[in-house]
């Protein structure tokens, strides 16, 4: 993969940090900004039809596709989102047909992954001793492939979304409603869960498996009480989104604070969250004093 | 100008229709027509079918025996509206009533905004439904009466030769429902569409329904109000004696129902 020097070299220029002159700490912020716009977009649906639970579900699968990498003796960047994949497609496949409720489904599926990972791992110590790099995530050891995968995945995401977001919608409110009125409803759920099963793998690399459902909720909730329509609430979750990825960065970075970036960057997620919150209780005191 | 269309909507024939699901038969061979340009009305008690029977028409269960439709214009595909019962949604999402209108049929993402044609045209039809005004409201701080209007308008945007509609009326009043049904039977004579109701408030269905199934997982009765809402029959299918409704209420006072013209 060709290097994307000219773009790592202006980062120093426009953040003249001092942390910011490393090649790594560049990469992992290049690796964020990618995925602060995949995360903010995915996840107002993530919200807005709860399908919460389905990231954590898919979350969970990526140390069961690292474990499988190791068995197979295949590059675990290939197998995490691969299994990843899997396991969204499956879940999707599974909830169209069956009578089982759509958290059922979920649940057993989640289980059965883990259990899956847990068993792989149990009988091997050296992937056992890698599994904490999967709980906090790794953001500073991000490669610059990592980024060309990262790029092209949000290509292919930016497409869908705006192609798409509509149709989502509508499929998200009421899918026979959608359906009957020529919607491709089947369509746009694989491709949905597909996407969002690999944003979901490349988020557990930046923020780890604790978290991942923390950076595709936090943005879309805190969207929410700044927003006052659909559109707007996309905007507000990619604002957020972006500087909290730029920020959580900066302060995991300074002596002061060295904390772990992914905790990091969804602690200031939660800060705007808080700052939403708060206005929205202060204009609901307006309204009820009008 | 109002005015009485020639009936251009779908007519549908079931023939033989049986729904099982888990095991269990929810639909028994049923046979049953809904006739060109008629609002028809599927009656019966809790668990009797009659939502099934509509998602059967719709493809979302699946069933053995035949279900054919017909329309006027067979140059172009059928157009189903749907209406549900009521829209499973979270109800502090920030979606607008006009972007609820246009989803199905803008391209670009709400984000870039609403084109002013699908604007014009969400406008124009919350306007035909009587919820002008509403465009900037929140969908999820809608009326149960405003939400029916709302949702009625997006079937209506399919401009449909067959406009379905679940329990239209559940979540209002009597004066809401009746007033909802008034709108449906103008609405069905400037257009034309075949109108096809689950509905659980018979004395509406007397009022408004051209034609009536009478479903208890099998078809009981099925043709004009006055000949199928009879005693015998609804007592055979709900068990007790239906009491309530008034044979003065078989009068449709819709053009459509009298076959008059009417200008204004």
């Amino acid at each position: 993969m060709p290097e994307l020097n000219v773009l790592y070299d202006i980062i120093p220029k426009l953040l003249p940090f001092e942390c910011m002159q490393m090649r790594f700490m560049q990469l992992a912020l290049v690796g964020l900004l990618l995925l602060a716009p995949m995360v903010a977009l995915m996840g107002v649906q993530v919200v807005n039809f709860r399908m919460a639970f389905f990231a954590d579900a898919i979350s969970h699968s990526a140390f069961t596709g690292v474990a499988l990498g190791l068995i197979l003796a295949i590059n675990p960047h290939w197998t995490m989102p691969a299994f990843g994949l899997l396991v969204g497609l499956a879940i999707v496949a599974g909830q169209r047909r069956s009578a089982l409720s759509t958290d059922t489904v979920i649940g057993v599926f989640f289980s059965g992954v883990v259990a899956f990972g847990l068993a792989v791992v149990s009988r091997d110590k050296n992937v056992a001793r890698d599994i904490q790099r999967f709980l906090y995530g790794d953001i500073l050891t991000i490669e610059n492939g990592d980024i060309w995968a990262m790029i092209a995945l949000l290509a292919v995401l930016t497409f869908f979304q705006i192609y798409g977001y509509n149709r989502m919608l509508y499929i998200g409110l009421h899918p026979v409603v959608a359906k009957v009125h020529r919607v491709r409803v089947a369509a746009y759920q694989y491709i949905y869960a597909g996407l969002l099963s690999l944003v979901v793998i490349f988020s557990v690399w930046a923020v780890g498996v604790l978290l991942v459902t923390a950076m595709l909720i936090v943005p879309a909730a805190t969207a929410r009480n700044f927003s006052r329509s659909a559109g707007g609430m996309v905007w507000w979750a990619l604002l957020v989104s972006a500087t909290s990825v730029v920020i959580g960065l900066l302060i995991s970075a300074q002596d002061w604070a060295r904390t772990a970036t992914g905790a990091t960057v969804i602690l200031v997620a939660f800060g705007w969250f808080l700052i939403g919150s708060g206005l929205g209780l202060f204009n609901g005191e307006l309204n009820v004093h009008k | 100008m109002s005015y009485v269309r020639q009936p251009n909507g779908a007519a549908v024939t079931f023939e033989n229709v049986t729904v099982a699901l888990g095991g269990n038969t929810i639909l028994e061979s049923i046979s049953a027509r809904i006739p060109q340009g008629s609002c028809t009305a599927i009656v019966g008690p809790n668990g009797a079918g009659k939502t099934t029977m509509l998602l059967a028409l719709l493809g979302e269960v699946p069933y053995t025996g035949g279900i054919q439709i017909s329309r006027a214009d067979e140059g172009r595909h059928l157009r189903i509206g749907y209406v549900p019962q009521r829209l499973q949604f979270d109800r502090g999402m920030p979606l607008t009533v006009l972007e609820f209108m246009v989803m199905g049929w803008q391209r670009s993402p709400l984000w870039f905004g609403v084109r002013r044609s699908y604007r014009e045209r969400a406008l124009e039809l919350l306007a035909s439904v009587k919820a002008d005004g509403l465009e900037r409201r929140r969908i999820g701080a809608l009326s149960g009466g405003e939400m029916q209007r709302m949702l009625l308008a997006l079937a209506l945007g399919q401009v449909p030769d067959l406009l379905v509609l679940d329990e239209p009326a559940s979540g209002v009043d009597f004066q809401g429902e009746h007033v909802f049904c008034e709108l449906l039977d103008k609405l069905r004579c400037e257009r034309g569409f075949t109108q096809l109701m689950v509905s659980h408030d018979l004395p509406t269905v007397t009022h408004h329904a051209t034609h009536v199934i009478c479903l208890n997982r099998k078809v009981a009765a099925e043709g004009s109000p006055r000949e199928v809402l009879t005693a015998e029959t609804l007592t055979a299918i709900f068990g007790i004696h239906m009491g309530l409704v008034d044979s003065r209420a078989f009068s449709c006072s819709s053009p459509c129902c009298t076959g008059k013209s009417s200008h204004a």
